[in-house]
């Protein structure tokens, strides 16, 4: 403390500190503290604005310090303001009081409705707060309490510092402090009294007004008048004829026939229970003198409803539960299960059902056409039967989901099921149109940003429904049956060529989550299968009329061995053609020409004889350049669909090739089996037809076309390839030179259904219940921030819709990355169920304000306007007070409870409201309200102390009073100079 | 030397064929020109890594075949992208005018609503142009993206062009960081910066 003593002078002085105390090094630890955060300049500011302690932030600054081996930590509390006056404050006053003994009797910011302990109690706008850094530590002694309190003294003395510091004593609970303030020539103490009963004489205002004045013991006669605020707090607990509206939904019935599907596809909403648990109402008197009104043991002029101010709070019940939130909460919950399918199910219907089928359908098998090359998967029967059987086996007990809930849901998923026997390309057309999104509408376009599925797809509905079978109807195990089940229809559906509804009828959307794309995919593969089956019924049929009979599929060999080699290795291993037909006629008719090897390599030259096969229509007017016969555009193979899996593969092969030109080569020639085998559907369209005819129509800029005059000044136009098409061997010629005119329909097909089928099949199966509800998951929370959306729309509240607003600009983030962070999500669904508690808030204060029942549009306009700001703000103060229209209902929720509260009889408690002035001076001091629970008291004043000749000084009293509970907290100034 | 790459970033360059997509690549990746450039079958990649205010990037350029057939195999591709260079031939009007197409396909596939468009015109050093830089300029006011005439066959223009795009991309929040570096949305809550003051509730009861 003395450390820096004369540091320049000639005699060497020692400072010896090595024999300080403990309390020496704590006080020099306060100091340092104080010092670090730039405390001990002088404070001054200017008296605080309104309300700014709610309005403006308060923040804090904490360390930590130790008394030799207690640790205490020190924090720094203090509002900040973003106001301008800031440059007003360096007009500095001589001698002017600390800012916090300003504070003391400023009057703007009495009753904040959110602050600290002890801005309420003292005004304070800058303090800092010494307590035990354990939470379960206390200072109890007396004399450590002093030692603590002198700590602070000296600290505040050495270093100037004008900020009040407190110490915390007592239990943490207790909220016990004392501290100081100093300025130059005053101090203020701070002192406390905390009790659990309160003595009687301190019930109401003149005993508070004894016990101040005799502790400033002012010996000034008359005393200068004392400054009172009272807010008196009252609660309502009790709101009888107020049932709350939302009963649980009755799961029974659900199940029941009549509201059956309806229900599969929507979302509960609203809390169970009154999200409103109380409701405080605080009358406040803010400025009263001594002497206005009496506030005694018998008699009290404190009236609630002559009181100038009213301001209410409600207390929002802990946690109510809400149903939305409690759906996608619990939904989430399946996310972290472990266990597959077979496990959640008991044993494995799959393997099982898979075995009988692999033999019995063994034949089967071989005669078809397409090799599975899934062996585990190729239950080839009908699904039907193997759904018996797994509920045989299973028993129709133990299936979690029974037949009733079961059949519902597949109806809303599958409402074509109705009628499958129809065909199933009607089903689709009227799916299809239904599900194409109304035009660019924010809404239609979440899935966009959520990456989930349109909201009148089938995965969308499936995510609906998995997670009304995860709340109701048994948890995970009714996920994984309905997974199941949900898996064998769509075996079904592929193996019976049925179109699987609810899905655009294009390659998979990759804006979506992956599951639907695998949907759209599949969808895709029954498609082409379907397309190729009725083809093939069709030709059949032309077969049988030509030639009855006909001996099969050797053929195909032979042309295995004919096509191009290098071509062959990059398209499907499978022996498997576009439509897979072993017509020999065809084979005998154009077959025997193609086989003679040299033909593909003089496209050509190749003989008009050949018949043209597989045209689409002519390309406008162009002929070929050789023949002179017309163009024809081919019938061409659709490239193959992809999910964002397998693009994600094929894209990594690709890239994994490298830069290097072989590398660029090689990606060429992966890619070009599309090319190739558009090549030969060309060439079979168009006979004798040579490659500058093939890039006229593929690739028109590479045909240049030139005018020029000829021997017999005619305009002739001639054409030739562009240069880079007439590189020698460039990819484009040689893939002229290798295709043979094969149709599309005879061609290697470019994309294997079957085996894309099986694959998206056993994908599917493979998925565990937690897969499968992250796959979804962006599907529901989609769903359940249209759902808030519907709701709020129906409450308009500003500050929730900014919330919804957030949460959608967060999710799309969030949920675009694939596997994104649990605790991002979960931050999502707290931020969906507050949004739902607040809406439910909302619908509380309606009914309890009765805004419906309110006629006069103005009032109700207002009351409207009253009820919003509760979801806004802590505390509402009430327009008009009692005499405001919201302050009349506010009266009489009041008066019906306590009326139930007394058992009045019902007339005349009517009657009596009528006219409520009244009353009041009938009965003296109404019952309309019970006795309050709270009652806070400031009583403030100017005064010299200690002796009649000090300076006058501010001091206050805040006293306050609830059931067990009662605290006078002082702030009493005095004159340090003069006493 | 990849230590202090900030970031990889996916290139999509589209455009009509024959405009010189492969050519721009070319020259920006290998500073070289070919003007027997084999035409682009189906997709082509290179790699490229750059330095822009003082960020490395790594560059993965995917370079689109223009023919229509190749439409149907080509936008799978477009996933993922951060950046997108649109070419035309500013000798050839019609590539110009088939623009709103690729923007349209553009919109379509791509999976990310906030890419980085980059309109190149190409081919200024010929004689025959056709399209006007006023017009190309129009064009890429309307529709919000970056716009430069380059010519991949005297190297006006091209770096340039990747630079810029690289830049934007940058410039951009949230199209290039990495998941873990996307931090999300803190709602305020007024009521819990409270709880901590003094077991703070704050109403008498």
């Amino acid at each position: 403390m003395a450390a820096d003593s004369e540091p320049e002078s000639e005699v060497f002085e020692i400072t010896d500190f090595t024999t300080a105390s403990e309390w020496e090094r704590f006080i020099s630890r306060v100091e340092e503290v104080l010092n670090d955060w730039k405390l001990i300049n002088i404070s001054s500011g200017k008296p605080l604005q309104k309300g700014v302690y709610t309005t403006e932030t308060w923040e804090e600054k904490s360390d930590e310090i130790a008394f030799a081996d207690f640790r205490f930590s020190v924090t720094h509390h203090y509002l900040v303001q973003k106001s301008s006056d800031k440059n007003a404050k360096d007009e500095l006053v001589e001698d002017a009081l600390p800012v916090a003994m300003q504070d003391l009797l400023c009057m703007n910011n009495d009753f904040p409705p959110r602050a600290h302990c002890l801005v309420r109690w003292y005004g304070l706008r800058e303090f800092v707060v010494i307590a035990p850094a354990a939470n379960n530590e206390a200072v109890l002694s007396e004399s450590k309490c002093n030692l603590l309190l002198s700590s602070v003294s000296i600290a505040l003395g050495n270093t100037g510092c004008q900020v009040p510091v407190f110490v915390q004593i007592h239990q943490k609970s207790r909220k016990m402090y004392v501290g100081e303030c100093q300025g130059p020539g005053v101090r203020t103490d701070f002192e406390m009294v905390h009790l659990r009963k309160v003595p009687s004489q301190y019930n109401h205002l003149s005993g508070l007004l004894d016990i101040f004045k005799s502790k400033i013991g002012c010996p000034l006669t008359p005393l200068p008048p004392i400054n009172i605020s009272i807010r008196l707090t009252y609660v309502l607990q009790d709101w009888q004829q107020y049932f709350w509206p939302q009963q649980p939904p009755d799961i029974d019935a659900l199940v029941g026939g009549e509201v059956g599907g309806l229900e599969f596809g929507k979302l509960p909403f609203g809390a169970c229970e009154d999200p409103i648990s109380e409701l405080h109402l605080a009358a406040i008197w803010p400025h009263l003198t001594e002497g206005i009104i009496v506030d005694n043991d018998v008699y009290s002029d404190l009236d609630p409803v002559q009181a100038p101010q009213w301001s209410v709070r409600v207390r929002k019940a802990d946690n109510p539960q809400c149903l939305l939130s409690d759906f996608v909460t619990e939904f989430f919950k399946v996310c972290r299960r472990k266990e597959s399918t077979d496990e959640i199910l008991g044993r494995s219907a799959f393997e099982e059902e898979g075995k009988d089928a692999d033999i019995s359908h063994a034949l089967l098998k071989l005669t078809e056409p397409a090799p599975v090359p899934i062996h585990k998967l190729s239950v080839t029967n009908m699904v039907h039967t193997a759904k018996k059987k797994i509920r045989k086996h299973r028993g129709i007990d133990e299936s979690p989901l029974n037949n009733e809930v079961l059949n519902t849901i597949l109806m809303y998923l599958f409402p074509d099921a109705a009628d499958k026997s129809a065909d199933g390309s009607e089903a689709r057309t009227n799916t299809s149109t239904g599900s194409i999104p109304p035009p660019d509408n924010e809404d239609s376009n979440l899935y966009i940003q959520f990456k989930s599925a349109p909201s009148d797809s089938l995965t969308y509905k499936l995510a609906l429904c998995l997670c009304m079978i995860n709340f109701y109807h048994g948890g995970v195990k009714g996920v994984a049956h309905l997974w199941q089940e949900f898996v064998l229809e769509m075996r079904y559906r592929w193996e019976n060529n049925f179109f699987i509804p609810g899905l655009t009828s294009s390659a998979p959307d990759l804006r979506c989550c992956l599951l639907h794309q695998k949907l759209q995919m599949l969808n895709c593969c029954i498609e082409r299968k379907k397309a190729r089956d009725e083809g093939k019924k069709v030709i059949n049929l032309e077969k049988q009329k030509e030639t009855p009979d006909r001996d099969c599929p050797k053929e195909s060999d032979k042309e295995k061995g004919e096509v191009g080699k290098s071509w062959e290795s990059w398209s499907d291993s499978e022996e498997e053609f576009f439509e897979c037909l072993s017509d020999t006629e065809e084979l005998k008719g154009n077959g025997q020409e193609g086989g003679k090897k040299g033909i593909a390599k003089e496209g050509s030259k190749e003989t008009v004889a050949l018949k043209p096969e597989g045209r689409l229509h002519q390309h406008g007017n162009l002929k070929l350049l050789h023949s002179g016969h017309p163009l024809y555009v081919p019938v061409t193979q659709e490239p193959a669909p992809m999910t964002e899996d397998l693009l994600e593969e094929q894209s990594e092969v690709l890239a994994k090739l490298g830069t290097s030109a072989e590398g660029a080569h090689l990606r060429a020639r992966m890619q070009s089996a599309c090319l190739l085998s558009d090549m030969e559907s060309f060439k079979a369209a168009n006979p004798g037809c040579c490659l500058e005819d093939f890039v006229r129509w593929y690739s028109p800029r590479d045909y240049i076309e030139e005018e020029t005059v000829d021997e017999e000044g005619g305009v002739v136009i001639k054409g030739e390839l562009s240069a880079r098409m007439k590189i020698p061997s460039n990819m484009w010629v040689e893939a002229w030179e290798t295709a043979k005119p094969v149709p599309a329909r005879r061609q290697r097909r470019l994309f294997d259904d079957t085996r894309e089928a099986e694959k998206v099949l056993h994908y599917l199966a493979i998925q565990k219940p937690a897969d499968l509800a992250r796959h979804l998951l962006p599907c529901v929370i989609h769903a359940a921030v249209l759902k808030v959306k519907e709701e709020e729309s129906l409450e308009d509240i500003g500050s929730v819709k900014k919330i919804i607003k957030l949460i959608i600009s967060h999710s799309s983030k969030v949920l675009r990355f694939p596997n994104p962070e649990d605790k991002k999500i979960e931050e999502i669904i707290g931020q969906i169920m507050s949004v739902e508690a607040t809406v439910a808030l909302a619908r509380s204060l309606k009914a309890k304000f009765g805004i419906e029942k309110c006629n006069k549009e103005e009032e109700r306009k207002d009351l409207e306007k009253f009820i919003h700001s509760f979801l806004e703000q802590p505390e509402v103060s009430v327009l008009g007070a009692g005499r405001g229209p919201a302050g009349i209902i506010i009266h009489k929720l009041f008066v019906n409870a306590q009326r139930v509260a007394s058992m009045m009889p019902y007339e005349e408690e009517l009657k009596r409201s009528g006219s409520m002035d009244e009353k009041r001076l009938k009965s003296g001091m109404s019952s309309d309200f019970p006795s309050p629970a709270g009652r806070e008291v400031i009583l403030r004043t100017t005064i010299p102390r200690p002796a009649p000749y000090s300076k006058p000084l501010p001091q206050r009293m805040f006293s306050v009073l609830t059931k067990e509970d009662f605290r006078l907290a002082g702030a009493f100034s005095s004159d340090t100079t003069f006493f | 030397m990849d230590e202090d790459i900030l970031t990889t970033l996916k290139i999509l360059i589209i455009g009509e064929s024959g405009v010189g997509k492969s050519s721009l690549l070319l020259r920006f990746t290998d500073n070289t020109f070919d003007p027997e450039l084999a035409a682009t079958i189906g997709v082509d990649f290179k790699v490229k890594t750059i330095s822009v205010d003082g960020n490395k990037a790594k560059l993965a350029i995917w370079d689109t075949a223009g023919q229509e057939r190749f439409r149907t195999l080509t936008p799978s591709y477009y996933r993922g992208a951060q950046g997108v260079i649109l070419v035309y031939d500013v000798t050839r009007r019609d590539t110009f005018a088939k623009l709103d197409n690729w923007l349209t396909e553009l919109e379509t596939y791509c999976t990310r609503y906030d890419i980085v468009k980059m309109l190149v015109g190409n081919k200024i050093d010929k004689e025959n142009r056709e399209v006007d830089r006023n017009e190309g300029l129009k064009f890429a006011r309307k529709h919000s993206m970056l716009f430069i005439e380059a010519s991949a066959k005297t190297c006006d223009g091209v770096q340039c062009a990747f630079e810029e795009l690289v830049e934007k991309i940058i410039q951009t929040p949230g199209l290039w960081e990495s998941e873990s570096q996307n931090r999300g949305v803190k709602l305020s809550n007024n009521e819990e910066g409270y709880r901590g003051a003094c077991g703070g509730y704050c109403s008498v009861l």
